[in-house]
């Protein structure tokens, strides 16, 4: 299925904000042994956003777009954990959100 | 492949396997040949839990696993390895050993040997026990298995409410990429979020209870999803309406207290 840039965008945002949000909630787990196990959901997010990736041109360089990009996925990651904390979450640290878009963006060459 | 069976005698400098003269083809002097003794390995008898029937291509690949990893304490096969047919993804394969075991380099290993892609999971007993107490996945995937060796568990459900909450985000993919995903990857995202259902409900989770609510609850054959022939709108109504539920009441549990 042809798919244009806007919406390999979109589908790449939901994605890695998917992964993101795995990767915060899992520091939220108490139990040490068993969070060790759970990270393989984080990697399937990220794998689907990785081909996603790939698809979008300039595929070895930044996109013009990073900073816009960057910007929605921490609202969205913000959103589902302030949607979590109000039920009474606790351990969920925001500051988190920020340095873990950067990270992955920059492993993805976004930014 | 033509196989020909010798006995080895003792010669005066080194010894010898006599073979006829008559030969079939490939063993043209000066061919190379590999000899081994003629005793057969033992076979591990292997212990089925809800498996019926297996292809014997199968149980030869199984029987091969469990002698390639003999060292380790016991192997778990399961997964869509063992049903009918030949449409698995990956073969799962479950370790269990106390000492430590690098579920990568086996994958590795694997792969090559049989030229098929594995999933390792390498674990001990006690965090074996902890994932089926907490976690609906592993209670569906030891619901049916073949092992090298039985395997004896007595747990009772505990609900860790923040790691339903990480099991579910697999099945919210499943909204946000539904044109993009295969039949294969739909069934998973759909029977992982069945398998939280049922675990939060404390019913008895099995591929067949769960493919029996997927029909009962989101109107749709099991069958159907893994062939990707679905209707789009209402599958994803049914899904979407159960997601929300699921997740209200995980948060609500969070909510009160209960980890």
């Amino acid at each position: 299925m042809e798919v244009n840039r806007k919406k390999l965008i979109n589908l790449f945002i939901e994605n890695i904000s998917n992964a993101i949000l795995h990767r915060i909630l899992e520091k939220a787990v108490e139990d040490d042994v068993i969070r060790r196990y759970y990270d393989k959901e984080f990697l399937n997010s990220f794998e689907i956003a990785k081909k996603y990736r790939e698809k979008i041109n300039p595929v070895d360089d930044k996109l013009p777009d990073s900073s816009e990009i960057k910007g929605i996925i921490i609202k969205r990651v913000n959103n589902e954990l302030k949607i979590r904390i109000s039920k009474g979450y606790k351990n969920i640290d925001l500051s988190l959100v920020e340095s873990a878009a950067n990270t992955i963006l920059s492993e993805l060459k976004i930014n | 492949m033509v196989i020909l069976a010798g006995k080895i005698s003792k010669g005066t400098l080194m010894d010898q396997i006599y073979i006829p003269k008559e030969r079939p083809l490939g063993f043209e002097l000066g061919a190379p040949v590999v000899i081994k003794p003629a005793i057969e390995e033992a076979e591990i008898k292997a212990v089925y839990y809800n498996v019926d029937k297996l292809e014997p291509i199968k149980v030869m690949i199984i029987q091969n696993i469990f002698s390639e990893l003999s060292a380790l304490d016991n192997i778990i096969v399961t997964g869509s390895f063992l049903e009918r047919g030949f449409q698995f993804n990956d073969i799962d394969v479950i370790l269990i050993n106390d000492k430590k075991t690098d579920p990568k380099k086996i994958e590795q290993h694997l792969n090559k040997l049989f030229d098929l892609n594995f999933h390792i999971i390498a674990l001990d007993y006690n965090i074996l026990l902890k994932g089926l107490e907490t976690d609906p996945l592993y209670q569906a995937m030891l619901s049916r298995y073949v092992a090298k060796k039985r395997l004896i568990f007595r747990y009772k459900n505990k609900i860790n409410y923040k790691l339903l909450d990480l099991h579910l985000l697999k099945s919210n993919l499943l909204i946000k990429n539904f044109d993009y995903l295969t039949g294969s990857q739909k069934y998973d995202m759909t029977r992982n979020l069945m398998a939280i259902f049922l675990f939060l409900n404390n019913r008895k989770i099995s591929n067949a209870v769960i493919d029996g609510e997927i029909k009962k609850l989101l109107k749709e054959k099991a069958e159907s999803i893994k062939h990707n022939i679905i209707n789009k709108a209402l599958f994803l109504k049914e899904f979407k309406g159960l997601y929300n539920k699921i997740f209200d009441r995980i948060l609500d549990g969070v909510k009160n207290g209960s980890e």
